[in-house]
């Protein structure tokens, strides 16, 4: 039969040695709980990060010099174009009715334009939410 | 660069408060007179500046975002429509239910393709869509997708003209680079109810398409981007691709100001948005730049900030926002293969049918005449001046009154061009009406016109007739001159009648033209007229008063 | 226990439909006391390919009414499986009526005219509950359906229930969803009860795999004939292989992803399963083709007839073995049919070579970075406002985000999120994104090069070996789990060709062991053509559970049979 013997990842191996693992800083965590609106919940959650960080350095021990980044399967084909017609959209009543708060035929939001608490506030406010 | 990078502005189109909107365009004000309420920055700057920062001078570069005018929304086919009742024109796509996707709209595109074809751009073939992250109530996925990495247009260039020099009667005209134009979509709206310390999220507006139309740093002061401003309105107008409505926030205005000494390094700069209307744009970027100078003169910095500007205090103001902390986290929308437009239907690929594609040269055979080419054939072919091509062009519908008139009558170009810009457009800014409005149609000005062409009245009379006309448009010209018995006195023996009344009580002037002074001979022929009602034929009563008078 | 001594000794089954040998006993069964052929007569008519079952019907042996009253039974009785979140059983019964109309009309909609089936719970059907396992969407109800389930719907097809998965397909176990791990069925039939003598089936249950485990033991506990998964870079082929049924993962763009909630839209496609590669073949071409809702689909190619070639000849054919994919982990059963099935090709005159796929190895790495920063994106819509969960915090826009998307997501959804937001932050978007998707194109010119050489489908593994237990898999992490899972499935999906997973034995634990096809991009039928003949050979048992007890369903079930037969 063809089968080589099993197939060693070596160049992975390699990789260890050359990547410092990056540390995520206070900061950093800070501004991607921000951005993300979804929180670390625990240092153990920033390790993971870490730990994610340093799965995907990986990529860094392929030559990619000079490759086209690809974005889909699908990148010489040409993108479909609808008629400029109305056929949907008359739902209003079915999409509030989805919502948990509504005002009339508004959605309700709280107020908007406030950055969200400091950390410490935060970690009380999510505790608290808990279900 | 002190122009912000692309694409970055839609978060800030989001308050709109309960209480509405500004009403400021009516299409009232010729566009000159437009400007002028701001005060040419331009000029006025030497004077506002002290002796340390005399060189310091704006730099002006802005975002426009204009509401691609369609019967469906960029990506869903629910309907654009503005004052329907909340939430009642939004799609599962446009309410982003997970699992719906988006599917564009070839007219969003060919709007798209049209207006970059008259900004001189390089249409790119192939573009592509990015999904660019926020979280903001009315912007239901949590990313708008727009054109970040390669936008549908790029490469122009838009020149406008307007009315500077000392006298504000020169035309000065100005080019600046157009960097893109992308395809995005539009939020919907948010209204805060602070009373009730919450926000109602309508989603009409969600997905409506945009274009978004990025200038380079050309310009210098808000006079300048006000007239850039217009002349792109009025072009979208007349490509029919945005109905260009600021107040209705149609077309909305981001400038990013900075100030620098000419030479040097452009200085930080601000983001000034909320801006709805053209004099709104020069007033809110003269005030930044007078602010920012007045920053940097009092040893200051200039914060790279987003500002507001209120229209009631006429002042720009800081937004809160997540400025510094922002990152749109861009990367490419999935599910939108590249968009590709065909040079010609020869290049159209196999298995394609053309009739729903894009082909460029097939639009660019549509394109209509653009304001600029506009006015100069008005120039050329009617002789009129630069300032009145430029009223005719921007007041919408006025050309077409003009020539229309033009065809109807005698009477040359030249000469009716004031009727037109003087006498219609007063009455019409009197009256904050539309062209469409008039009471006066082009027919009836061109029989009045008509007949102080062929002498029956004079042009006094013709002016009495014409406020009469508007007031009563049921009446036809014939009508209104019989009644107000305005027609030309024809009648020789009553004119000197007439003529004798007024030098028997005017003796000391009949002296005065007798003692060899002709010019009071004027004088005495407007008492006449007056006497007259403007009856009298000018040429024949001064042969009748100088026989009397020799 | 040798895996190939038992092969040997298996009865061929039929696929043909001239026989109905279904329930002639397989090596496992005779390890197992004699039991009566009456009480095994349920799990035939649900055993039944859709091919068989839907002759039944046409011919009036059996009403689709019938049928799904059994299906509903049989959920009922493997409920400890937790292989459904939703059973629409009302529904069910209605579409089954209605198709039993159009039955005995003569007029039947087609192939699957009463056919059960079920829904991977991250497909939106209309005003039914669909929450992708994730408390996010609990209780909510799509205002539509998504194309494929409408598609089968339109087809008089009978939705018996929303299968259950990984939160947001994102996983490899079908273990971290809200509503719990799914069982795998393999766990309560004979070979594994009898292999693991005796020890307690809530103590050594395993798991289906994932992220479609739900669907996959739905259809291999006979509940539904067809199953509609979802596959990112597994999720259908990974349970499909653990569970011992025909998974197959289309081409990308072949069919709609309307309506499927996305975990990586570049990615996803909705996956098909069954217990036969010809059922496959009959639901494919039912769900392919274009969608004006979708604009990543495409037209399916002409060369798609319904039917599979009944004949199909092996000698033309060249076979493909990615010398990479002789992984570490591999496990020596899986190995030893992975070479047992290419010696079999190449006994029936097919060309067997080894190829190379250098940049494999690194797919996992590329996916992984390339999946949370989409996975961060599709995300960003579950806010609370529109639909789905709600928190109760109400101080402000960002509050209430915050923490409605603290509560509605688990760990894992909430990492990756993070994850891909770091991964697309400004400063790291080249050096991570990019650099992915750099790599993507080398994967997948890995596969083109294969391809051009004149290879047509590649054999490999599905997964590293049979299932494991619930016990052993949780002790990783579910980035660790799928890294190791997905290896042999992963790289198919960056490069959106079409592969399908067959059953071809049973472990020595007496777990399914299965391997993969895979085909050129749009070649599907011919990938499912080479499927066929080797399932063909092949001769995958039927479960048969441990203790099965249909004594008084199957007499009734029997005299329901005879009374509509001499009715008829």
């Amino acid at each position: 039969m063809i089968f080589l013997s099993c197939h060693p990842q070596r160049t992975l191996v390699i990789f260890f040695f050359l990547f410092q693992p990056t540390k995520i800083s206070l900061d950093l965590v800070d501004k991607l709980e921000r951005l993300a609106l979804v929180d670390f919940g625990s240092q153990e959650g920033v390790e993971c990060l870490e730990k994610a960080i340093r799965f995907a350095d990986q990529l860094h021990v392929v030559d990619t010099e000079g490759v086209e980044p690809m974005d889909s399967v699908l990148e010489d084909r040409a993108l479909y174009l609808r008629e400029d017609t109305v056929t949907e959209g008359n739902c209003a009543e079915e999409l509030l009715g989805l919502s948990k708060s509504t005002e009339e035929e508004y959605f309700v939001a709280p107020p908007g334009n406030i950055p969200l608490p400091k950390r410490e506030e935060r970690t009380a406010m999510l505790k608290h939410s808990e279900l | 660069m002190a122009a912000s990078c692309s694409g970055s502005s839609a978060i800030l189109h989001k308050c709109v408060p309960f209480k509405s909107m500004c009403n400021m365009h009516q299409c009232s004000g010729v566009f000159i007179r437009r400007i002028w309420t701001s005060g040419s920055k331009c000029q006025l700057q030497p004077k506002l500046q002290s002796k340390s920062a005399s060189q310091m001078v704006g730099v002006v570069a802005l975002e426009i975002h204009a509401q691609i005018q369609a019967k469906s929304k960029l990506f869903s086919s629910s309907r654009v429509g503005f004052s329907a009742p909340p939430n009642s024109h939004v799609s599962f796509f446009d309410a982003s239910l997970p699992g719906t996707l988006p599917v564009l709209n070839r007219r969003c595109v060919e709007a798209a393709v049209m207006t970059g074809l008259a900004l001189n751009c390089k249409i790119n073939t192939k573009s592509l869509f990015d999904r660019k992250h926020y979280f903001y109530a009315d912007l239901p996925a949590g990313y708008q997708i727009t054109q970040q990495r390669v936008p549908i247009a790029v490469n122009g260039s838009l020149s406008f003209s307007y009315l500077g020099g000392k006298k504000r009667s020169e035309v000065m005209t100005k080019s600046v680079r157009v960097r893109q134009i992308q395809l995005e979509q539009d939020s919907g709206k948010s209204l805060h109810d602070d009373q009730r310390s919450r926000t109602l999220i309508d989603l009409n507006r969600a997905g409506v398409g945009l274009m978004e139309v990025v200038m380079d740093p050309d310009m210098c002061c808000g006079e300048e981007a006000a007239a850039a401003v217009r002349e792109l309105q009025l072009i979208l107008q007349t490509l029919g691709t945005c109905q260009g409505n600021m107040a209705e926030g149609q077309l909305r205005v981001d400038a990013n100001v900075s100030v620098h000494h000419p030479g040097e390094p452009l200085g930080i700069r601000t983001e000034v948005k909320n801006i709805n209307s053209a004099r709104f744009v020069a007033r809110a970027i003269d005030y930044e730049i007078q602010r920012q100078i007045e920053v940097l003169e009092s040893g200051g910095t200039v914060l790279n900030e987003t500002r507001a500007f209120d229209s009631k205090t006429g002042m720009t103001v800081p937004m809160r926002d997540k400025e510094g902390l922002q990152d749109y986290r861009f990367m490419p929308e999935p599910n939108l293969p590249p968009l590709f437009v065909y040079e010609g239907v020869d290049t159209v690929p196999d298995g394609f049918d053309p009739a729903h594609v894009v082909v460029i040269d097939r639009l660019k055979a549509q394109l209509p005449e653009l304001p600029r080419v506009k006015r100069t054939r008005l120039m050329e072919e009617y002789g009129i001046l630069p300032e009145h091509s430029f009223t005719l062009v921007n007041e919408d519908g006025l050309m077409d009154f003009f020539e229309s008139v033009v065809q109807k009558t005698k009477m040359e170009p030249r000469k009716l061009i004031g009727w037109v810009i003087k006498e219609l457009m007063g009455n019409l800014n009197q009256q904050n009406l539309k062209v469409t409005q008039s009471p006066v149609s082009p027919e009836a000005l061109a029989q009045l016109l008509n007949l102080l062409e062929s002498g029956f009245i004079s042009s006094s009379a013709a002016k009495v007739v014409f406020q009469e006309m508007w007031k009563a448009p049921e009446k036809c010209v014939e009508q209104l001159v019989k009644e107000l018995d305005l027609g030309l006195i024809s009648d020789r023996e009553e004119l000197v009648k007439i003529c004798q009344r007024v030098m028997d009580a005017h003796p000391d002037l009949v002296k005065v033209i007798r003692g060899g002074n002709k010019k009071v001979l004027n004088k005495l022929m407007g008492v006449v007229q007056k006497e007259s009602k403007g009856r009298a034929d000018p040429v024949q009563l001064r042969n009748i008063l100088e026989e009397m008078t020799s | 226990m040798d895996v190939l001594d038992q092969s040997e000794i298996r009865i061929p089954r039929r696929h043909t439909g001239r026989r109905k040998p279904r329930w002639q006993p397989t090596v496992q069964e005779a390890l197992k006391c004699e039991k009566s052929e009456k009480r095994r007569t349920s799990a035939i008519m649900l055993g039944l390919s859709i091919k068989e079952v839907s002759a039944a019907l046409r011919e009036g042996k059996l009403s689709a009414t019938e049928l799904c009253r059994k299906c509903l039974q049989r959920i009922k009785k493997t409920r400890h499986l937790n292989a459904y979140i939703t059973v629409t059983e009302e529904l069910a019964m209605r579409q089954a009526q209605e198709a039993d109309d159009r039955l005995l009309r003569g007029k039947p909609l087609g192939p699957l005219d009463g056919i059960p089936f079920s829904v991977k719970d991250n497909f939106c059907t209309e005003n039914i509950e669909t929450t992708c396992a994730s408390r996010m969407l609990r209780g909510y109800c799509p205002p539509f359906n998504a194309t494929v389930v409408q598609k089968l719907l339109d087809q008089g097809a009978v939705l018996v229930g929303k299968t259950n998965l990984d939160e947001f397909a994102m996983g490899s176990g079908s273990t971290d969803g809200v509503f719990g791990p799914v069982r795998n069925p393999w766990s309560y039939a004979a070979p594994y009860r009898t292999l693991s003598h005796g020890t307690d089936p809530d103590s050594d249950w395993v798991i289906t795999g994932g992220s479609s485990g739900g669907s996959a033991a739905a259809v291999a506990s006979l509940s539904s004939f067809l199953a509609l998964g979802s596959d990112t870079g597994g999720s259908t082929r990974n349970p499909g292989s653990l569970c011992g049924v025909v998974a197959l993962k289309p081409s990308y763009s072949l069919l709609s992803r309307h309506g499927l909630i996305p975990l990586v839209n570049s990615m996803d496609v909705p996956g098909i399963m069954s217990r036969s590669v010809h059922d496959t073949a009959i639901a494919l071409s039912v769900l392919q083709g274009r969608d004006e809702k979708d604009s990543t689909t495409v037209q399916a190619p002409d060369s798609h007839p319904a039917a599979l070639p009944q004949e199909f000849d092996v000698r033309d054919l060249c076979v493909g073995v990615p010398k990479e994919y002789h992984a570490p982990g591999l496990s020596a059963e899986t190995l030893s049919q992975w070479t047992r099935v290419a010696a079999m090709f190449e006994r029936a005159g097919a060309r067997v070579c080894e190829v190379s796929l250098p940049h494999t190895q690194y797919s996992i790495v590329c996916y992984h970075v390339l999946c949370c920063c989409e996975v961060a994106s599709n995300m960003a819509r579950f806010d609370g406002l529109q639909y789905g969960h709600r928190s109760a915090v109400e101080s402000s826009t960002e509050a209430l985000y915050a923490t409605t998307r603290h509560e509605g997501f688990n760990n894992v959804v909430r990492r990756r999120v993070l994850s891909g937001n770091y991964f697309l932050l400004k400063q790291n978007y080249e050096r991570y994104f990019v650099k992915a998707q750099q790599i993507r194109r080398l994967i997948t010119e890995d596969f083109r090069r294969v391809f051009a050489s004149g290879v047509d489908v590649l054999l490999t593994p599905t997964t590293l070996s049979d299932a494991a237990t619930y016990s052993d898999f949780i002790q990783e992490d579910n980035r660790t789990r799928s890294a190791q899972d997905d290896i042999f499935t992963q790289p198919v999906n960056l490069a959106g060709l079409p592969a399908v997973t067959v059953p071809t034995s049973l472990s020595s634990r007496g777990l399914p062991l299965s391997l993969q096809l895979i085909g050129q991009r749009l070649q599907d039928r011919k990938l499912l053509a080479v499927a066929h003949w080797m399932e063909q050979q092949l001769d995958f048992p039927l479960i048969r559970f441990h203790d099965e007890d249909d004594v008084q369903d199957t007499k009734s079930e029997r005299n329901r049979d005879r009374e509509r037969t001499s009715g008829s």
